[in-house]
């Protein structure tokens, strides 16, 4: 079951409708991995017009979200599509809805970048930056074990989630002991919290990309399920 | 005190290799099929349940419709074809020498890619069987015409021309004439060899809400090229390839997560 060989349908067409729809995924996959990057650039930098940047691209991704969702519509309708075939395509709406909500968290945080801080409170820009870049890189591991298929790396992806909880945890209680200290600071930390927050969301959504992935290769539905169900009932068996 | 089920209720599948004998129609052990040198049939055993529609699948020539036509001994015709291996019908081997062709015909009724009415009228048609067996009672015969004809689903549109020739009507008719004509003895297994392959959709459309009707009263076995034909109107489903039973289980399982490569090949159109 492992290596699926996507160009061996006797129907060359329904080959190229299946190869233009994993294009169409990585290429959505790819405009919000740079959604998120940019934002946090524009968060780092407190770079405004990179920030509306972020919020005026967003429509891209909706945009595909839409188109994707229609040609899994027309495939389902025209091919009937079986096996992993079906798998495929479930995993590839469920994806997009993922992809879609992660880059409206990415307008999130770029958000931040258009309210000014002081320069005491630069230090949660910096910790957020590096949770930032940490989520990013989930991100794009994701989408690279979405591309290839890959049930090792999606399932590495996936462990790695709880690191993403801990720090927004961690984040969490700094933010809250500063906003104690000083009451007059909390509107401007309340936008940091809910940009971490957003992070941790980000992080999720990355994990649900991850169950898919697994659903797809192995054909197990493996949400809510603890991680250690998966690994004995799912990833140990061959 | 508020429960939510989880299962949904018709999600139960059949373990069907340890299927009990109560809920077994057809035990088939152990099948092997020679034509002559050619072996058709490899070594073929299953178990199929009940009340249940079972479908085999495959590409041509697989013995998809050689190991149907074995359940009801249409191979017996064929020259130089040696079978091995054993089939039970209520636990009584069907190739033991002792059984009577024609009455076992008269438990596992078939039904052919072409409809095949005879030459008669509508209501002969559905009666040949019974005037076969020596019933000639007009009474019981006119009685079963209509059980026969409502149990196909076809009873409302030839209930006013009972007496024209069966070739008068469409396609799709004739072919629930001929299941109608099958179900008219009551037999408790039916063998549908490709039943709507020549059919129109809207016709096969009926034909298979009508076998998904029959499975009430009979054990249903059908060999179709369709897969999406068997996806709807199966319980279980058989895999076959090239004489052998590849992969045989619930059709929810096989055509979503296939336990075989060959399967999954076969079922996404990768096959070849």
């Amino acid at each position: 079951m492992e290596n699926f060989n996507l160009n061996k349908h006797i129907s060359g067409q329904f080959n190229d409708e299946l190869e233009n729809l994993r294009n169409h995924v990585l290429k959505m996959g790819g405009l919000v991995e740079q959604q998120l990057a940019d934002a946090l650039t524009a968060v780092e930098n407190t770079d405004r017009e990179l920030a509306h940047q972020v919020l005026t691209n967003d429509y891209k991704v909706n945009l595909l979200e839409v188109s994707i969702d229609e040609e899994c519509a027309k495939i389902i309708a025209k091919r009937q599509p079986a096996a992993s075939d079906l798998r495929l395509i479930l995993a590839i709406t469920k994806t997009v809805s993922d992809l879609e909500r992660i880059g409206d968290e990415a307008g999130r945080i770029a958000k931040v970048a258009l309210a000014s801080f002081s320069s005491a409170q630069q230090d949660f820009l910096t910790s957020l930056n590096s949770m930032g870049q940490r989520v990013l890189k989930m991100l794009h591991n994701t989408l690279d074990a979405f591309v290839r298929m890959d049930v090792e790396a999606a399932f590495k992806v996936h462990k790695y989630d709880q690191k993403i909880d801990r720090e927004y945890e961690a984040m969490t209680r700094q933010l809250m002991t500063y906003m104690m200290e000083d009451p007059r600071s909390i509107p401007k930390v309340m936008d940091v919290l809910w940009s971490s927050r957003s992070l941790e969301r980000i992080g999720d959504r990355c994990q649900n990309i991850c169950e898919y992935v697994i659903y797809f290769v192995k054909g197990k539905d493996v949400r809510h399920i603890t991680r250690e169900q998966i690994q004995r009932d799912i990833m140990d068996k061959k | 005190m508020i429960s939510i089920e989880t299962q949904f209720k018709d999600v139960k599948s059949l373990d069907l290799a340890n299927l009990p004998e109560e809920q077994t129609a057809l035990s088939i052990n152990n099948l092997s099929l020679f034509y002559g040198e050619k072996q058709a049939l490899q070594d073929v055993t299953m178990r199929i349940p009940k009340n249940q529609v079972t479908a085999f699948i495959g590409p041509s020539g697989c013995g998809k419709s050689t190991l149907l036509r074995c359940i009801n001994r249409m191979n017996d015709l064929v020259d130089n074809c040696r079978i091995e291996g054993e089939i039970l019908l209520n636990g009584l081997d069907i190739y033991q020498k002792s059984v009577d062709v024609a009455a076992l015909r008269r438990n596992i009724g078939m039904v052919f890619q072409r409809p095949n009415p005879f030459p008669k009228s509508i209501y002969e048609n559905v009666v040949y069987g019974l005037r076969l067996q020596g019933k000639n009672d007009k009474r019981v015969l006119d009685e079963a015409v209509e059980k026969a004809l409502k149990g196909a689903a076809l009873w409302n549109e030839v209930k006013d021309r009972l007496n024209d020739s069966a070739f008068g009507l469409s396609g799709g008719q004739q072919q629930r004439l001929v299941i109608a004509r099958a179900i008219a003895i009551e037999p408790k297994v039916m063998l549908l060899d490709e039943p709507t392959s020549a059919l129109d959709p809207i016709s096969t459309l009926t034909v298979e809400e009508l076998i998904s009707s029959l499975k009430e009263q009979y054990t249903v076995v059908i060999v179709t090229h369709n897969m999406q034909q068997a996806a709807r109107v199966s319980d279980q489903t058989a895999f076959m390839y090239m004489g052998d039973l590849i992969e045989y289980s619930d059709t929810n399982t096989l055509f979503t997560t296939p336990s075989k490569k060959q399967t999954e090949d076969y079922i996404t159109g990768r096959y070849g």
